[in-house]
């Protein structure tokens, strides 16, 4: 592989997802809502203490949460199908470049542009914060930015693994909306529904939400965010207790870097192997 | 050169290519012929590397298998329909040269040869069919690769368009490189191709000179010709005694066989019998005829020379 072509279709491809206008009414989308977040925030002092960047953070979560897996979904899973529908794959695999290098490209192409829309969105919102005169945990606030790529990173892997097994973009997409549904609204529901109908331990409930990325990043974010543990419930106590702070916290990353490794692994691997999808 | 050794390559129970050997060598120009699903397109994408394949295939002794970086860098691509990417033409062409390795200068000079510099603002969707055929054209020559492959070149061009493109495919060829096309057409063969090779059910049914692919196939010159109304029965027969099958054409005029190597013979058997010829018309076989016509159990009994 060599990463001069790898960064050449990354910048193609770049430019490509900041010309599209999903993409830029996802950024714009985004940011107003963590400005607004920030400006519907009570004033310094007026309730709890402040409106400092932990308190922030933690309510960009949600927002994270809503947006970084539906666009790293959506458009991981366009990504190889949508070329190889429309026959720009085959055109460019004609040329002396290889399988990987396109993939890679892919990959880092559509994860840059997510990164700066999550970077807009956390900056203007952290802005905000140092505007009004904001305190509390910047390091909890950046790390909660830096957990959110990472959750765009493990989600876009998922969307292109989708990608490379689909014919048709539609379907690829159709895939990606349904694992969005099925990470965001009903992983939680799934947990509990599992847990109670399967009689499930702490323990077996605590390994189902690591299967989920989504509910991954939002153990890691509250645990960064707020000394106060016991509010992710039992299965939060039963983390901390076993692995400790930090401990549990370099696990959550680790699990994310796994989420992020393996699909693109297998993604890329399928992607080498079959060219009967080229023809 | 590029070497085809006993390439197949299936679909499921489909053998697309079957056990297909066959060479280009350097300065020669190869017309891949067939009808729709005979394995043309399927041969030039296992050629590309676009499609895994048994068997081997090489460029310039480079293995389109095991290296196919190497290979690919030694040529250029011509697609059926180009599809490019929705940027402006002359960032395609700067895109297109970083990965070939052709610099801002060549990138520029080959927009300006295929007469799309004012048009180089424009994206690809922008441009009308037969402008995105010569920007392809323009991005398959860049780093001056030695071998030019092109899948029906011309299908999508209007008549002027097409002179102008078989043109400069052949001052690319008479500069000694090679090229391997397909088409439709015959008379792109027998202006461009020094050999024509012949798939049907992804076997090569025919290999040889364009000139003799009419004869192997059995569909030889036809002379219509124009003979008064109530000379017609006897101009029959006298071409009948003479061995030369002739049918009457709506009463006023003979379409005859022409004989291989003495095509003007009927002309000289009716004109010795004092039997005036009017006028003539002389009607080769089309592609059409040969591929799916007549020709057929021809063609295949015709072997790999074509004789």
């Amino acid at each position: 592989m060599e990463a001069r072509n790898v960064l050449m279709l990354a910048g193609k491809e770049a430019m490509e997802s900041v010309k599209n206008r999903w993409f830029v009414l996802y950024t714009v989308s985004f940011s107003a809502l963590a400005v607004l977040i920030l400006s519907i925030a009570p004033e310094k002092g007026a309730i709890s203490g402040g409106a400092g960047y932990g308190r922030t953070a933690a309510s960009l979560v949600n927002l994270v949460l809503l947006f970084v897996p539906l666009i790293s979904l959506i458009t991981g899973a366009a990504g190889i199908a949508g070329e190889r529908e429309n026959g720009t794959l085959q055109y460019l695999l004609s040329h002396p470049v290889t399988k990987a290098e396109v993939f890679a490209g892919k990959f880092i192409g559509i994860f840059i542009p997510i990164c700066l829309s999550i970077s807009l969105g956390f900056g203007l919102a952290g802005v905000g914060v140092a505007l009004r005169g904001g305190s509390g945990d910047g390091a909890g606030f950046l790390l909660t930015a830096l957990f959110s790529a990472l959750l765009a990173a493990s989600l876009l892997s998922v969307g292109l693994l989708v990608s490379v097994y689909s014919r048709k973009a539609a379907r690829a997409t159709g895939i990606a909306v349904f694992l969005w549904l099925l990470f965001i609204i009903l992983g939680d529901l799934g947990i509990m529904g599992t847990a109670a109908a399967m009689e499930l331990g702490i323990r077996q409930v605590f390994v189902l939400a690591l299967l989920n990325p989504a509910e991954v990043f939002k153990i890691a974010s509250v645990l960064v965010l707020s000394p106060r543990y016991e509010i992710l419930g039992p299965v939060g106590v039963y983390a901390v207790r076993t692995f400790g702070r930090e401990g549990i916290v370099l696990l959550l990353i680790s699990i994310m870097a796994l989420w992020t490794l393996a699909p693109f692994a297998l993604a890329l691997a399928s992607f080498s192997k079959f060219r009967r999808e080229e023809s | 050169m590029i070497d085809i050794k006993n390439v197949t390559k299936k679909f499921g129970k489909l053998r697309a290519v079957d056990s297909v050997s066959l060479a280009a060598g350097e300065g020669e120009a190869l017309a891949l012929l067939g009808t729709n699903g005979a394995g043309k397109s399927t041969l030039i994408k296992c050629i590309l590397g676009l499609l895994d394949f048994a068997g081997e295939i090489t460029i310039n002794r480079i293995s389109v298998k095991a290296d196919p970086r190497a290979a690919k860098s030694l040529i250029g691509y011509l697609p059926q329909e180009p599809v490019f990417y929705d940027m402006r033409a002359s960032d395609i062409m700067r895109f297109f040269g970083r990965i070939r390795r052709a610099g801002p200068d060549e990138c520029a000079a080959a927009l300006e040869k295929a007469g799309l510099t004012e048009h180089s603002h424009k994206y690809a969707s922008e441009l009308s069919g037969g402008m995105r055929q010569r920007l392809s054209f323009a991005v398959a020559l860049l780093s001056s690769p030695k071998f030019l492959i092109l899948d029906e070149p011309t299908s999508n061009l209007d008549a002027g368009g097409r002179a102008e493109f078989l043109c400069r495919i052949k001052e690319y060829k008479e500069a000694g490189n090679t090229v391997i096309f397909s088409s439709h057409r015959l008379d792109e063969v027998d202006y461009l191709a020094d050999r024509a090779v012949v798939m049907r059910n992804g076997s090569i049914v025919f290999d040889g000179e364009p000139g003799n692919l009419g004869r192997a196939s059995g569909l030889g010159t036809r002379i219509v010709l124009r003979i008064a109304r109530e000379d017609v029965s006897r101009a029959e027969e006298a071409l009948a005694r003479a061995g030369i099958i002739a049918h009457s054409r709506n009463g006023g005029g003979l379409v005859v066989e022409a004989p291989v190597g003495d095509a003007v013979r009927p002309i000289i058997e009716l004109t010795a019998r004092d039997i005036p010829v009017l006028g003539f018309t002389v009607e080769g076989p089309t592609m059409e005829s040969i591929l799916e016509g007549a020709g057929e159990s021809i063609l295949e009994g015709a072997g790999r020379d074509g004789s």
